[in-house]
């Protein structure tokens, strides 16, 4: 995998607040932030619901594999050098649901 | 040759034989290690080995050398065992140190290089047959 391209909604604070934070940390799969529903994500992945992108985050790699709401979050941590142990933990078999149900209700809340 | 030359020589010669072993198992023992980070690149593995190995002997012969003034006066030989004790006691513990931090900075060496290589811990939701951006 040698990139990572992250759908956000470009109208949501904390989307843009999270976007700056991600671009700011030192990685080792470089990251692309392309607003969801806006012309470029659209020509770029007509298979992929613009609507659904807007609700909750989505991440494509290089491969074609789509990641949603807390799986795109996992495979942001596991793209980040300092937090790769943390999406490893996070995203095991205990964690993972936990981790999802924080998403959501965050993803719920936010503004 | 009196007493307080005789504990020097045999402070000297306890020292050297420690530091030479603790380095040693070191280099031996650690090369397993470096070889796994290094993904097989012995070369390499070997050259940092040395490199440790070298700083290693420079800091616990800095010390034994700094360590090795003995303040009171040694005239009998139960003087001399309890300056030596002390003494051989101190490098010891610097040396156990030093091997407790190698053996620290193999593992966190180690981990780091198993993140780097650690694949995603989840698995796509969906596949798109071809990404064009």
């Amino acid at each position: 995998m040698n990139k990572l391209t992250v759908l956000y909604d470009p109208t949501c604070s904390m989307c843009c607040r999270a976007r700056r934070w991600l671009e700011n940390q030192p990685q080792y799969v470089p990251l692309e932030f392309v607003g969801a529903g806006t012309a470029r994500a659209r020509t770029s992945y007509p298979e992929l619901d613009p609507e659904e992108t807007l609700q909750s985050v989505t991440v494509i790699s290089d491969e074609g594999g789509v990641y949603r709401g807390a799986k795109a979050w996992l495979i942001c941590l596991w793209a980040l050098r300092k937090y790769r142990g943390w999406s490893l933990t996070l995203g095991s078999d205990a964690l993972l649901p936990s981790a999802r149900a924080f998403v959501e209700w965050v993803s719920r809340h936010r503004k | 040759m009196n007493a307080m030359v005789v504990t020097y020589f045999i402070y000297i010669g306890i020292s050297l034989g420690l530091t030479v072993w603790v380095a040693r198992t070191l280099f031996k023992n650690g090369r397993v290690f470096l070889v796994d980070v290094f993904a097989g690149n012995e070369q390499l593995a070997d050259s940092v080995n040395q490199l440790l190995v070298v700083g290693f002997y420079l800091i616990n012969l800095g010390y034994v050398s700094l360590a090795l003034k003995v303040q009171e006066r040694v005239v009998q030989t139960s003087e001399s065992i309890e300056v030596l004790s002390w003494k051989i006691g101190m490098v010891l513990l610097v040396l156990g140190g030093m091997h407790f931090f190698n053996l620290w900075l193999f593992a966190k060496i180690r981990s780091r290089s198993f993140l780097r290589r650690a694949p995603p811990p989840i698995k796509p939701d969906t596949h798109i047959s071809t990404p064009t951006a």
